[in-house]
């Protein structure tokens, strides 16, 4: 086995970023350092079922270890379902989901992110819904219902409230989105 | 009885048959509903909850005070804006300082939060309001001699601290389970019952894993139950049991078909409600389960 060969793989522990944990337990996981790396998160992830390389406890130990680029190149964070059956059974009640999402939270400020959680946020504060069918006025109809729910879609007052608190909020700091005054148009689904 | 209608995106823009039912079945057992005009999205997972805390509990805290001015409980039938809505909530109620923070926002609106409504998930509100033996009294068709397979969806039951209708043990429900019983139906175990669908996130970061996921699920209830109809508890996990089974029949992953509807439909359908109303846009073939229920 060549030398190169044989640190395949090894991480070393000098060159983690030491600041990273400080930044998740600012942005939601304030628990982060009660993690005992027991394992109980990972049985009952639906994302370690379903074949990710990163879930719940390998994100928390790769927090831990300051390893930002390895976090940030991969992107399991985005799969996590949020059904917080980690935060059910954590017997030190880390709450591994709020640090996945704070995972997230960082990765979103260095912009990486997947596409769809872009549009996903275009859309919600271009419509106030994540998720938008353009078309799907005929299908209302077709069951008899009113072409628009009762929601911002339907009322241009609440719209502008919406976006009043988004753009107030700390996505406009970021950047990620266009914040003008919009009308609502185009199909998203996320 | 009247409750704030939350309607939530998947429902009103993929779904509107579920919002139908709705509409018609909780009418039906004498609950009014307000449309809490004005409501936006919970927000979903992927969007501000993503961002910042402040942002996320903002949007929601919003949506719950259509309802608190109205004095109100919210119901849904959307797991995820149960449990975005609940969550915010959590947060706001535990938390002077993100509720100080978040109360600056909405100021610039013109409301508050003050913490006075309750997130309610439909068939729970109905379990706890209502009761079974309400629910069976009202029935215009009944399910006996019908075999149901039961997806209760994880927003339903995790995390349970936040939520305010609780099951005595999450990882053994019985809500879903005893809401379908008083229509009549058998309702059968499998090995899987608590797994997750996959939709969601995971859908729209890894289809295949997503997928995989769900045919697990079908083959395991398959074997073990082999049912009638499958009934969900939440309206993401009817999007993905209606849609993905025939992808899963295409690459030959499974050879049958599961009708898959929300308890809400199957509900609006033993008061009586028009199947193409409240059911009209299923891909499974719930046509003929109806068909034969009303047969009987």
């Amino acid at each position: 086995m060549s030398e190169m060969q044989a640190v395949t793989g090894v991480v070393n522990l000098s060159a983690g970023d030491p600041a990273l944990a400080g930044e998740i337990r600012e942005l939601g996981g304030a628990e982060l350092l009660e993690c005992i790396q027991c394992a109980k998160c990972a049985a009952a992830c639906p994302m370690v079922l379903a074949g990710f390389s990163f879930f719940n406890k390998k994100v928390i130990h790769a927090i831990l270890l300051g390893l930002r680029e390895e976090l940030l190149d991969d992107s399991s964070i985005w799969a996590c379902q949020s059904c917080n059956r980690c935060t059910e059974v954590c017997p030190r009640e880390v709450n591994p989901f709020e640090v996945v999402q704070a995972m997230r939270r960082v990765a979103i400020r260095e912009f990486a992110l997947p596409t769809l959680s872009v549009e996903g946020l275009k859309s919600l504060y271009d419509t106030g819904h994540a998720v938008y069918l353009a078309g799907a006025g005929n299908t209302r109809a077709k069951v008899g219902l009113p072409e628009k729910p009762p929601s911002t879609v339907a009322s241009k007052k609440a719209l502008q409230e919406l976006q009043t608190i988004i753009r107030n909020s700390a996505l406009a700091d970021l950047g990620i989105i266009p914040m003008g005054e919009t009308g609502v148009s185009e199909t998203c689904e996320v | 009885m009247k409750i704030g209608f939350f309607v939530g995106c998947n429902t009103a823009f993929n779904r509107p048959d579920l919002e139908q039912a709705v509409r018609y079945a909780l009418p039906a057992l004498g609950v009014e509903l307000d449309n809490l005009d004005g409501q936006s999205c919970c927000p979903s997972w992927g969007t501000l909850p993503s961002v910042d805390v402040a942002g996320w509990c903002a949007v929601g805290a919003r949506n719950l005070a259509l309802a608190e001015e109205k004095g109100l409980d919210i119901v849904t039938v959307c797991g995820s804006c149960y449990g975005s809505l609940a969550e915010a909530k959590y947060k706001l109620d535990h938390d002077p300082e993100l509720k100080t923070r978040v109360n600056e926002l909405l100021r610039n609106i013109g409301r508050e939060y003050k913490g006075t409504s309750q997130v309610r998930l439909a068939h729970y509100y109905l379990d706890h309001e209502l009761g079974p033996d309400r629910i069976r009294e009202a029935l215009k068709y009944k399910l006996d001699g019908f075999t149901i397979a039961l997806q209760p969806g994880c927003h339903s039951l995790w995390p349970s601290k936040v939520y305010f209708d609780k099951e005595e043990d999450t990882f053994h429900p019985r809500v879903l389970k005893e809401m379908c019983e008083a229509l009549g139906a058998t309702v059968g175990y499998y090995t899987r019952l608590l797994d997750c669908c996959g939709m969601g996130a995971m859908r729209s970061a890894d289809m295949e894993k997503s997928f995989h996921l769900v045919e697990k699920k079908l083959v395991s209830m398959k074997e073990e139950v082999n049912p009638d109809l499958l009934v969900t508890g939440c309206s993401s996990c009817l999007l993905q049991f209606d849609t993905a089974q025939k992808f899963l029949q295409k690459d030959k992953k499974i050879k049958f078909e599961i009708p898959v509807l929300h308890y809400m439909q199957l509900l609006a359908l033993c008061l009586g409600a028009d199947p193409e109303q409240v059911a009209g846009l299923a891909e499974t073939n719930v046509r003929s389960f109806i068909d034969r229920v009303r047969k009987e």
